[in-house]
């Protein structure tokens, strides 16, 4: 292309006098990755980054199942995102295989993260070193109808506190109404259970996920006993029959019917029912174990961390820093009503009307994550250990059977 | 049109279709009654969508399902419409890559089927088998080695994360069958007008440009139809290929719009989604339907 002399000077000359105008920098634009699910939280976090910073950050939606996939492959080509935010379950197996940056030296030494909440920092060390922090949490809980719970004849302000509490109020609900049902989980969802039932067990004391070939695996008290109370329940007809072929595609939408009583969820439930079901009342309670007292939760949602290989890992450190304070902490997720990663500020002025909110901030406190490597094939594989054991014990009644399977798949993945 | 000003008598559609079938009016209206319970079966799958996709959000998650809507609302579409970068962005990206893959598809299988069908080449039929070969490779295999290969640099160029990328390896998927398709095309030429053109003095690539391609426009709208519902269609390549938002495809927008936690889908914006991502397929179909008709019985029948 011919470009006249004169222009070419001009040129020449405003990009030198910008260049040595002194302070003049030019902002950068952060690319981050992260799951569908997850991705409307994160964009408020980006919002609000992006209104207070001259270098901005993009997101991309990365559908939550192909996450892994995508990493492994971007990381392997160098062609990464600054910043990641993905399922915290797969720490693990992310930071062992050298997928991450090690962040130990600066976020190690940020008071903030010292705040938040025991679960994330636990599933982002590996060997001693620190590759990432919480970002946009989730928890499960107990999520139940107060209305029928008035039908039949209980309390709606005390929920169950054992597990053997939950499958009597369950047997008064279906009693109580033909259509109703006491009790709902999804049946062919690895994921959905670990989250929902697991807290059952390991509330008890129970240790589920091995993380070595010879680590504990499916036992402890509680195993037995949630699976066995899950399968009398089925087996009586206070479960739906379309929980058995519920992929998770229904995790939500079958306590929306308003027809029943209890079901496992998380806190993401509150605000979608109160949008999109205001004639449901409902009520929130810690998910119960064998013991009174003994009640856990599963400390879900995302984590944030650098990829190996970002060209603006500078920066992105300190987006991570920044997520982490007060500021960005209650005004891009507690503002939003969505959970903060910092169990100090469980408690804050945007929960005060809703102390639903409350309550499921204070369980990522409480609650807990498995560290396991290889969780996919574990936990969320249509043919995993977990959900074969689970399918198993509660919808063929084979209780002992489905624990020995499970535990011997499980050491012998854990192996690998 | 019949009309009565023209002196024809008004026909029932069974007669119609009698006289089409050469049968009596009860078998008329028989087939009759068979074409639109057989309409009525693929069409169902579309109407639902469609009504699915105007539902209330809070009516489109019910257990079970209502197949009429009680409300009427567009929600489902706005969220389509502003999903991330725009529902814009990714049709465009989606038409963009459909039609370079059109083009790659076509520059490619248009000589490959001339030459196996009309030129003596030794072991035609064992070349012809091997470029066939790769339908038999499952393509999730290929896709990490060609993803890490255009990540190279190349002339201080990458392919990777760029449209024309993805419509390499989407002509990579459907260049077997369009090759296959096209030399069958060429075959059912009759050898006498390649005589005849040969006899005026005509060369192999004055014979393709005057007399072959002419003949089978039937068989290359086929081929591009085939291309374009392929690339239209194509999720994982399209996911591993690109890494930005602004360059994902239709398929990628429809898995994360309807994504809810832990598996949970929106139907209401998933059934949004697939109504306007049909839309150009059926609309291209519609159009090309009796090129494609005839471009798929080419070589059939010899």
């Amino acid at each position: 292309m011919n470009v006249p002399k004169r222009w070419r000077a001009i040129a020449i000359a405003a990009i030198s006098t910008v260049a040595l105008i002194p302070g003049t920098s030019f902002a950068a634009t952060l690319s981050i990755w992260a799951r569908a699910s997850s991705s409307n939280a994160a964009q408020h976090m980006i919002d609000l980054w992006n209104a207070s910073h001259d270098d901005k950050i993009e997101l991309t939606t990365i559908p939550d199942n192909q996450m892994v996939t995508k990493l492994a492959t971007s990381v392997q080509s160098g062609d990464v995102p600054d910043l990641i935010s993905f399922d915290l379950i797969f720490m693990p197996d992310f930071m062992r295989a050298g997928l991450l940056t090690d962040l130990t030296d600066v976020l190690g030494a940020d008071p903030n993260q010292a705040k938040v909440a025991q679960a994330f920092k636990d599933l982002a060390t590996y060997e001693g070193r620190l590759y990432g922090t919480g970002f946009t949490p989730d928890v499960s809980i107990l999520l139940y109808n107060k209305d029928l719970f008035r039908k039949a004849g209980l309390d709606p302000e005390q929920p169950p506190k054992t597990i053997g509490q939950l499958e009597d109020f369950a047997r008064k609900i279906r009693a109580s109404d033909p259509n109703a049902y006491g009790y709902y989980f999804s049946g062919s969802c690895g994921g959905c259970n670990i989250f929902t039932q697991a807290p059952m067990m390991w509330a008890s004391g129970a240790t589920l996920l091995p993380s070595s070939a010879d680590g504990p695996a499916m036992e402890g008290t509680g195993v037995k006993e949630v699976l066995t109370m899950l399968h009398n329940m089925w087996k009586d007809g206070i479960i739906p029959e379309s929980a058995e072929a519920d992929t998770g595609a229904n995790f939500q939408a079958t306590f929306e019917t308003g027809t029943i009583g209890m079901q496992g969820s998380g806190g993401f439930a509150i605000a979608a029912l109160k949008a999109n079901h205001p004639e449901i009342d409902f009520g929130i309670a810690p998910l119960p174990g064998v013991n009174e007292g003994d009640a856990s939760s599963f400390v879900g949602g995302d984590v944030i961390a650098v990829p190996k290989g970002s060209k603006n890992a500078d920066l992105a450190l300190q987006f991570i820093q920044w997520q982490l304070t007060d500021d960005a902490q209650l005004n891009g997720l507690a503002k939003n009503l969505i959970l903060p990663s910092r169990s100090d500020l469980a408690d804050n002025e945007f929960f005060k009307a809703e102390p639903r909110y409350v309550t499921t901030a204070q369980a990522v406190g409480i609650g807990k994550t498995p560290y396991a490597f290889h969780f996919n094939d574990m936990v969320n594989a249509d043919q995993s250990p977990w959900l074969t054991m689970l399918q198993t014990a509660v919808f063929d009644g084979d209780v002992d059977g489905a624990i020995a399977g499970a535990q011997e798949t499980l050491r012998s993945i854990a192996a690998q | 049109m019949t009309t009565l000003a023209e002196g024809t008598a008004v026909r029932r559609p069974a007669e119609y279709v009698a006289r089409a079938a050469g049968e009596s009016r009860p078998m008329g209206y028989l087939i009759g009654a068979v074409c639109v319970a057989i309409s009525a079966l693929m069409l169902a799958p579309l109407v639902l969508s469609l009504l699915a996709s105007i539902k209330p959000p809070a009516e489109a998650h019910e257990v079970p399902p209502n197949y009429l809507p009680r409300g009427i609302t567009f929600d489902n579409y706005l969220k389509v419409f502003d999903f991330q970068a725009g529902f814009a962005t990714y049709l465009g990206n989606s038409l963009l890559v459909a039609a370079l893959t059109i083009v790659l598809c076509l520059l490619l299988a248009v000589p490959a089927g001339y030459g196996l069908a009309r030129f003596r080449i030794p072991f035609k039929e064992g070349w012809f088998i091997l470029l066939l070969a790769p339908l038999m490779i499952p393509y999730q295999a290929l896709l990490t080695p060609l993803y890490l290969t255009f990540s190279q640099e190349v002339f201080g160029m990458r392919l990777a994360n760029t449209h024309l990328a993805l419509a390499v390896v989407h002509t990579i998927l459907q260049l077997p069958f369009s090759i296959y398709l096209m030399r069958n095309s060429f075959e059912s030429i009759p050898r006498e007008l390649e005589e005849a053109a040969k006899v005026d003095g005509s060369n192999s690539f004055q014979m393709l440009r005057s007399i072959f391609l002419p003949l089978v426009i039937p068989g290359i709208v086929t081929v591009a139809l085939f291309a374009f519902i392929t690339s239209w269609n194509e999720f994982l390549s399209a996911l591993i290929f690109m890494s930005k938002e602004s360059n994902f495809t239709v398929p990628i927008m429809l898995v994360s719009v309807r994504a809810g936690r832990l598996g949970a889908v929106d139907w209401g914006a998933l059934q949004a989604g697939v109504v306007l991502s049909i839309l150009p397929c059926v609309l291209i179909y519609v159009l090309l339907q009796k090129y494609y008709v005839a471009g798929f019985l080419n070589g059939a029948v010899k």
